[in-house]
């Protein structure tokens, strides 16, 4: 009933003329920066914070928070229409999204992308509101053992992303986690393959290989024939651009597992919202009817990455709203931005500052409304982009990529990255090496190794610590199930086909 | 022996396999580079793996896999895939003019690499009008420009003349 | 009539003639000013930058605008070699923090050492505490020694880089007391309170506004404070000198410089601006709200202050057998 009192306050807050506009302000700047590449919400809202000191911090919360979300929402845009990322949360999308607007589906792409995002960011709120002080200690005892363990499932991923060739799924997926290795070792401040410069000091940065691998490659390839004809398929009528019931029948699960999962691995502090898509695409594909159909177009392979990147945004706010504790770089802005304003996060803001948090929950479902209003009636208007004639669109995507990446850290030598994995990809492309498990291995390598080594120092060199706890063990026995699953299916098909034989 | 170099001697299946025996070698000499290196890294460290431990098993890795594929390359069977060299040769030369624009970046700026980059693709690639070359290289130049250099105040690599 | 008038205009023109260099060599800025830190947006230096340059233009002190520009990567190295190659730029500033000394000493790729650029002035000191969960049998820093001296090498401690100032901390208390614990690095601030609340590592040095919350909330406990004094808002926690461990206390700094090769006019304008800057009310609450101590300094004091920190840091590095390159 507490609950209930709650909630009534925050509407009452939310549902102020002036918290109204700004909560809009937010989710359509952040849809905005969701569409661009590399642009992202961390370099937006910190731009934003001197504006918010005219505001009234609940306000200006709700407008950030509003950038956060919103951002996840415009990130499948690009990724669906043009196979550039326009997040790192969004490249799983690219994967089944942009097949599908390659067969002419752009719009119900588009389209569950937006109602899954909407389900699973309602389903995000609703955990906060509900489910946030227990969720957060819960998530306390993830130590490095429990993220080892859980980088490990994450990894086992790669088992239903390889497609045809096993070797080359493995090769890429060594690939993406040496990649996650260039850089400064964390422990001893060694620097591996830096080649002596100082740019690689920091590692190399995801979105800057997904977008070359992904959205360079796919220019390239495309560009090996003269345009003639449009090949991608922009049917007519709004019925064609919209999902079909057939469409969201086949995404019942997909909503789920992408809330589900996505909230919880928001509640993760340092598990961030590409994790969260992997694993739910991962999860989807391995309970599938359908597992051999995933990035050929499938719509659930929209839907659950999607869902998933849009759960862990209410996820992410649960240990910092409860514990003052940020999980990933946007919500240490946010947490900034509090400390500013006067508030001291912690695990008492919720009880003295009520106003702030349920007036935060309540802006969120307002949000959540606002964007799936603003995005569905948008989507033929964005599917309308496809009609663009190949010569222009092909040099806009390659603007957009390098002025993406230059707004990540204004250096030229991103862009350089940029053309190398651009040639990486082509060539992976045209030697049916599959990217996905390359982008995992990066995405996945450098906590793998993380965790590893951190649950090595803390029971100094006992393999033991990895399966002590229940979580973890129960994670690992996980992923060998899941492992499992593919040798079984072969099995069962080799054992059939030596029936048929017989027969 | 002499039946593998047959297999691999039949014309229609070279390219292919060409192409795949190379990334095969590739591979494997860059999975040696990358042991070589993280031997170079100290493999234990105070408690555990050390900075060379994760990067010396990745080279393992790349090595063995990328020996696998070089045998299956060597037994490949009826999968045969056609590359052809006019489609080859022309993403490699847009990917070229790409790589060009960026070098040019910090000399002539953004906008002016860029525009010609897109001449270069409308005009060269898709062997559209030296006209239609112009419009839309000056056409999406200016829109970036103003979209992201003005209107979001997104900083683009600017020559000496601002843009 | 005519001499006094005569006499009058000499002393005017005079009074020109030498106000003409002074008002000529003042600078004052004419474009908006970059501000260069090496971490990327909501980064602790970028917020720090930003909220300084917030007040900056609030007070009025400076008449440009002044633009952060985020050039994170390999610790300072990258930032730092970017403010180097833009020698005798006018119109920028960077601001530095203690990585910005250690950094070059233990990355080869890292050039650019402090003294190559042009220090302006120190601003804040952070200072440090120590802290556990609040149910664990530690009431003191002595119980936490005894208890890692008993069983060497199983206690935990969770903080950032081997090169940061939370290892620096345990390794001087290690050398002084004999006591050996695990240091586990967590490249975010949250997995470190984390895993401290989680009962996964036993202790962390962490500053004072980062412990404050969970102290009022019961979940922390504050066992000594890493400064010469006590610190006010924590006036009941003895110092580690008090609590009879003699160690260097290792300050992380916070301060302004310039590229090389700027002008003395130049380096003047700021050291005025932020003499002003310290003054200011508002500068004032900044520091009691984040809980940092005024470091001001500059000029020679503050060269001397980068002198003694490379030594103290390197000696301590090396102890520490953390390779030193420079």
């Amino acid at each position: 009933m507490e609950a209930l009192s709650n909630i009534v306050l925050g509407f009452s807050i939310a549902l102020t003329p002036a918290n109204l506009s700004w909560c809009f302000v937010g989710v359509v700047l952040g849809t905005i920066i969701g569409v661009l590449p590399g642009l992202g919400p961390p370099a937006t809202i910190a731009l934003l914070l001197p504006l918010t000191f005219k505001m009234d911090p609940t306000t200006a919360m709700i407008m950030l928070a509003g950038i956060y979300y919103g951002a996840k929402y415009g990130g499948s845009t690009t990724s669906i229409l043009l196979n550039v990322p326009g997040e790192s949360a969004s490249v799983v999308t690219c994967l089944d999204g942009y097949q599908l607007a390659r067969q002419g589906r752009a719009g119900p792409a588009l389209g569950i992308a937006a109602i899954s995002s909407f389900i699973a960011g309602t389903f995000g709120v609703l955990g906060l509101m509900f489910i946030a002080p227990p969720v957060a200690k819960f998530a306390l005892r993830f130590g490095p053992p429990e993220y080892f363990a859980l980088m490990v499932l994450g990894l086992t991923m790669v088992v239903f992303l390889t497609g045809r060739s096993v070797a080359r799924g493995i090769l890429a997926t060594l690939f993406g986690l040496w990649l996650a290795g260039v850089g400064t070792d964390v422990f001893t401040a060694e620097s591996r393959f830096t080649f002596g410069r100082k740019e690689l000091l920091g590692g190399i940065d995801f979105i800057v290989v997904s977008i070359g691998l992904f959205a360079i490659a796919e220019v390239l390839i495309n560009l090996e024939s003269q345009s003639g004809a449009e090949i991608f398929k922009v049917p007519k009528g709004l019925r064609n651009l919209l999902p079909t019931l057939q469409d969201l029948k086949d995404s019942r699960f997909a909503f789920l597992n992408g809330s589900v999962v996505g909230f919880f691995i928001g509640v993760l502090p340092g598990a961030g919202s590409t994790i969260a898509s992997f694993l739910s695409y991962g999860l989807e594909k391995a309970v599938s009817r359908r597992p051999e159909k995933f990035g050929t177009g499938v719509i659930e392979g929209v839907a659950a990455p999607e869902g998933a990147n849009n759960s862990e945004t209410g996820g992410a706010l649960v240990p910092l709203l409860t514990l003052g504790i940020p999980g990933s770089s946007t919500t240490a802005i946010l947490l900034a931005a509090l400390h500013l304003w006067g508030f001291r996060p912690g695990p008492l803001l919720i009880q003295e500052n009520p106003n702030l948090f349920w007036g935060l929950v309540a802006s969120m479902y307002i949000g959540n409304v606002m964007l799936l209003i603003l995005n569905l009636p948008l989507v033929p208007l964005f599917a309308q982009i496809l009609r663009v004639p190949y010569y222009v669109l092909y040099p806009g995507i390659l603007g957009v990529s390098i002025i993406g990446v230059y707004t990540v850290d204004n250096s030229l030598f991103d862009i350089w990255m940029l053309g190398i994995f651009g040639l990486l990809g082509y060539f992976m492309r045209k030697l049916d090496y599959p990217t996905a498990p390359l982008v995992l291995g990066m995405v996945l390598g450098q906590r793998l190794e993380l965790s590893l080594r951190q649950s090595l120092m803390m029971s100094q060199g006992q393999l033991s610590i990895l399966v002590a706890s229940p979580l973890a063990a129960g994670m690992l026995l996980f992923a060998a199930i899941l492992l499992l699953v593919p040798m079984l299916n072969w099995v069962r098909s080799w054992r059939v086909k030596a029936i048929e034989q017989e027969v | 022996m002499w039946f593998l170099l047959w297999l691999k001697s039949s014309p229609v299946m070279v390219f292919y396999g060409k192409g795949e025996l190379l990334a095969a070698i590739v591979l494997m000499s860059f999975g040696s580079f990358v042991i070589y290196e993280a031997r170079g890294l100290p493999y234990h460290s105070e408690f555990g793996p050390g900075p060379g431990f994760f990067p010396l098993w990745i080279g393992i890795g790349i090595v063995g896999c990328s020996l696998v594929m070089l045998c299956a390359n060597f037994f490949r069977g009826g999968e045969v895939i056609e590359v052809s060299r006019v489609e080859l040769v022309r993403a490699l030369s847009a990917w070229l003019a790409f790589v060009l624009a960026i070098a040019l970046m910090p000399l002539i700026g953004f906008g002016l690499s860029f525009g010609l980059l897109t001449a270069f693709l409308v005009l060269v690639l898709d062997r559209r009008s030296p006209w239609l070359a112009i419009g839309v290289a000056l056409g999406l130049a200016l829109t970036f420009h103003l979209v992201f250099a003005v209107a979001l105040g997104v900083s683009l690599p600017a020559g000496p003349w601002g843009f | 009539m005519k001499r006094q008038q005569f006499h009058f205009t000499v002393a005017l023109l005079l009074g020109w003639v030498f106000a003409i260099p002074v008002i000529v060599c003042a600078f004052e800025p004419t474009k908006p000013v970059d501000v260069v830190v090496h971490t990327a947006p909501g980064g602790g230096s970028d917020l720090f930058a930003r909220a300084i340059a917030e007040m900056l233009q609030k007070e009025k002190l400076v008449s440009q605008r002044l633009l952060v520009v985020n050039k994170s990567g390999g610790g300072s190295a990258v930032a730092m070699s970017y403010l180097e190659e833009k020698k005798g730029d006018n119109h920028m500033i960077g601001f530095f923090t203690g990585v910005w000394v250690t950094n070059p000493l233990t990355t080869k790729e890292a050039t650019v050492m402090i003294k190559d650029l042009t220090p302006i002035v120190r601003l804040v000191l952070e200072p440090a505490v120590v802290a556990v969960k609040a149910d664990s049998p530690y009431k003191n820093m002595k119980d936490f020694i005894e208890a890692a001296k008993k069983s060497p090498g199983q206690l935990r401690q969770s903080g950032g880089s081997v090169t940061g100032r939370d290892n620096l901390v345990r390794l001087v208390i290690e050398k002084a007391t004999g006591a050996k614990w695990v240091f586990v690095s967590f490249p975010g601030g949250g997995e470190r309170i984390a895993n401290l609340l989680g009962g996964h590592v036993q202790m962390m040095v962490m500053e004072p506004q980062e412990a404050g919350e969970h102290i009022k909330a019961g979940n922390l406990r504050v066992i000594a404070a890493l400064t010469e004094k006590r610190l006010p808002s924590f006036a009941d926690v003895p110092t580690i000198k008090e609590q009879g461990i003699d160690v260097p206390i290792i300050p992380q700094a916070r301060g302004v410089l310039a590229p090389p090769g700027v002008g003395g006019d130049v380096v003047k304008y700021w050291d005025g601006v932020f003499g002003r800057f310290v003054k200011t009310p508002a500068w004032k609450k900044y520091l009691s709200d984040n809980q940092f101590e005024d470091g001001y300094l500059t000029g020679n004091g503050l060269n001397k202050f980068f002198d003694d920190l490379t030594v103290q840091m390197r000696d301590v590095l090396k102890e520490a057998g953390v390779k030193v390159v420079r």
